[in-house]
């Protein structure tokens, strides 16, 4: 995997699925988002974006979570085709 | 409660505690309702703005005492919910923990089921929304979860009652055997990693209610409360180790410890649930996913939002208007009867008691008419699964408040009532978030402070100005807003939230829930609503509001251009708002206020009347949600606000008028 395949969650378009390979953050913020079940190598596809900078809704293991444009800014992730 | 339980011990009934506990939005409460009925009380957890629910259930031999913890996704103390989860599990020690999970996502709700098998206390875990899974085509083998878990699992459908028996049962044989469940293994890393701590450990005087294998995990993650607790211990050399454990973890994943240990808790649920759950998405896109796009996506979900929100603004008016009169009437007579007793009473209790009266009737006849349609409307929204909805919609305008979406609800309640708004401010999940928002509730216009701006300003000046008068109030809450989220600290929580499945609310579990908020209203607030208003009928009686006023008069010359019998008004305003409008006459001796007020003076008084210190009601209200402290000092902001207005109106209309 080169550099160039990663991106922020926040790019990807609805419909479309990725990887979870880094979250980038304070220990606090990364830690809750682990535990709300994004953790690196996790599969994740965007639900729904709501308006531009708007919340970003995303299917992560069996259930609808919203994530805060600048949170989805801190998830690198690599698309799944 | 407690009644019960000393005729229930002579009964021979043996007493069980049983602890619901699991996320947000899995039927908990409902769960709650369905098993304690009529018994349950609704209190805070003592020092925090978290609602506490407890109840019991006779069953069999036993009386189970139920108590629902606030729902929560980890037990990692982030939230004010997660400390008071684990303070509870740890501390209190319930004789067996029920983890209600959501059927339908599964993955996600065990992260919290393998925290709990960490505490290592006697615990069941109930499978509900078994229906919902089957449509949505998850099928899960319940024997099989169980064995791989090691705990007993109850498949159920709360609000269908489906399976609640079993659950009781199950708790019972397991609080009754004391059976405590082996906490979960994890990859040889952070196994070798615990091992270590744990023999390093040793000789540490951990108390009893902490498990020692839960203590090495905590530290490995770098709990701050669990590792303050190991250093009073005397435990600084684990605290070292530990450090150096989680540095060596850190390096060979590239992440902080409680990152990895978060990631092998869910690596560990993942083959768990891939073996026990299959899963045939059906094909036919359902009409709840063509509604949930129609309220989410904002070009069609806000128009529907502005709907739904002029209805439930309407209808809570309208409904609260219509069971105003109907109580007002029903209460006419009876109220004519004590009025007539109060007459034959000495001089001096006289005040007092019409003090209490009015108090009484304002809490039945103004209060309860109010806060009965939004209770109705705020559980059908709850339970429909909507309200996240919003919240995203609107995320973006209330942040610059520091608020979520959630927060709208209680300021558009706050338009009929403050005092059921304050209550409503329960329903905002940070503490901060509630701070804010009950003091911009204080700044909503009321019904009572409608009718001073309709009555003074709408009557006197036209349609116009009383309008002027609410897009004045609704900038200064927004603005007050901006504000505050620059000066109040706290813990700003980032926007990481569960969206759940739209459903249809359950109407019985929307009666019952709403009948039981009424009925501690009636036990609690309205007798605190009566004798507070009698005390300010005593001060009344012994001249102490007229002194005030009397101090008070240069005061409303110099500071906003306001003749001096302005002030009297305004003290009885604390009493009832819509008072103020009354005692104005009263005080100026005419009945017609355009003879004795300008223009000027009549919208200064009526911003003042509007901002300054809540009613009495709602001061009490507010001392009970929030305590004492934090009332005064919201009142006090209030007043300051209101002052700074008053001067402004004074001198930005002297120009304009």
């Amino acid at each position: 995997m080169s550099l160039n395949d990663l991106t922020s969650l926040d790019m990807l378009l609805e419909g479309e699925e990725a990887e979870v390979v880094m979250l980038v953050g304070g220990r606090g913020l990364v830690t809750r988002l682990a535990e709300m079940g994004i953790t690196p190598g996790t599969r994740i596809r965007i639900v729904r974006r709501i308006g531009n900078r708007g919340p970003v809704e995303v299917y992560v293991r069996g259930s609808i979570l919203a994530l805060g444009w600048g949170i989805a800014r801190k998830i690198m992730v690599k698309r799944v085709s | 409660m407690k009644m019960h339980r000393r005729s229930d011990r002579m009964n021979g009934r043996v007493a069980v505690r049983l602890a619901l506990a699991g996320n947000a939005n899995v039927g908990k409460s409902t769960l709650f309702n369905m098993l304690t009925g009529g018994s349950q009380h609704v209190g805070n957890w003592p020092g925090k703005t978290v609602e506490k629910a407890e109840g019991y259930v006779r069953f069999g031999h036993y009386i189970i005492y139920v108590i629902d913890l606030p729902g929560s996704y980890s037990l990692s103390a982030y939230s004010e919910e997660e400390v008071i989860v684990r303070e509870y599990l740890l501390m209190e020690k319930p004789d067996v923990i029920v983890n209600v999970v959501d059927a339908t996502a599964l993955e996600r709700n065990l992260y919290l089921t393998f925290q709990l098998l960490e505490l290592e206390k006697p615990m069941v875990l109930a499978l509900n929304f078994m229906d919902e899974a089957e449509k949505k085509g998850i099928k899960i083998d319940v024997e099989l979860l169980s064995k791989l878990i090691g705990i007993p699992v109850i498949p159920c459908i709360a609000a269908k009652g489906v399976g609640l028996i079993d659950i009781l049962e199950k708790s019972l044989q397991i609080a009754r055997e004391g059976v405590k469940p082996n906490p979960p293994i994890y990859g040889s890393e952070v196994e070798e990693a615990i091992a270590n701590l744990l023999v390093e450990m040793r000789d540490l005087p951990i108390p009893e209610a902490y498990p020692r294998r839960w203590v090495a995990i905590r530290i490995l993650e770098g709990d701050s409360i669990v590792e303050k607790m190991v250093a009073s211990l005397g435990g600084s050399k684990v605290l070292r180790l530990a450090e150096s454990l989680r540095r060596r973890l850190e390096e060979s994943h590239g992440e902080p410890s409680s990152v990895v240990i978060a990631s092998e808790r869910y690596s560990l649920i993942g083959r768990i649930s891939s073996q026990v759950q299959t899963i045939k998405t059906p094909e036919k896109r359902r009409i709840v996913d063509i509604i949930d796009d129609v309220t989410s996506r904002p070009p069609t979900g806000i128009p529907f939002l502005i709907l739904t929100l002029s209805l439930l603004i309407s209808s809570m008016f309208f409904m609260g208007g219509l069971l105003s009169s109907i109580i007002e009437y029903a209460l006419n007579p009876t109220i004519a009867i004590v009025e007539d007793l109060i007459r034959l009473l000495p001089a001096w209790v006289k005040p007092t008691l019409i003090g209490m009266m009015d108090g009484f009737i304002a809490s039945l006849t103004l209060v309860i008419p109010y806060i009965l349609p939004f209770y109705i409307i705020l559980f059908i929204l709850e339970d429909s699964g909507y309200l996240p909805r919003v919240s995203l919609l609107l995320d973006r305008y209330m942040h610059r408040m520091g608020l979520h979406g959630r927060a709208l609800l209680p300021l558009l309640l706050g338009f009929t009532c403050n005092v059921p708004a304050c209550i409503g401010c329960r329903i905002i999940e940070s503490e901060r978030g509630r701070i804010i928002t009950s003091i911009l509730v204080l700044l909503i216009p009321c019904t009572a402070r409608s009718i001073v701006i309709l009555g003074l300003v709408g009557h006197y000046i036209g349609v116009h100005a009383a309008l002027a008068i609410y897009v004045f109030e609704v900038m200064l809450v927004f603005l007050t807003g901006l504000v505050l989220d620059r000066i109040i600290t706290g813990e700003k929580l980032a926007l990481v939230m569960e969206i759940p499945p739209l459903r249809i609310p359950n109407s019985n579990i929307v009666i019952r829930k709403t009948w039981f908020r009424l009925r501690e209203y009636l036990i609690i607030v309205v007798p605190m609503l009566t004798l507070g208003s009698g005390m300010v009928g005593f001060m009344d009686a012994i001249g102490v509001s007229r002194m005030l006023a009397e101090i008070l008069d240069g005061f409303m010359k110099i500071a906003f251009g306001l003749p001096g019998f302005t002030a009297i008004p305004l003290i009885f305003g604390f009493l009832r708002k819509e008072l103020a409008l009354v005692m104005l006459s009263q005080a100026a001796g005419v009945e017609d206020l355009s003879m004795v007020l300008t223009y000027k003076q009549m919208i200064t008084f009526t911003l003042i009347t509007v901002v300054y210190i809540p009613c009495l009601a709602t001061f009490l209200s507010l001392a009970r949600e929030q305590g004492l402290r934090r009332a005064l000092e919201s009142s006090l902001l209030t007043m300051v606000l209101a002052f700074l207005v008053g001067v402004a109106s004074n001198i930005i209309l002297s120009f304009l008028l």
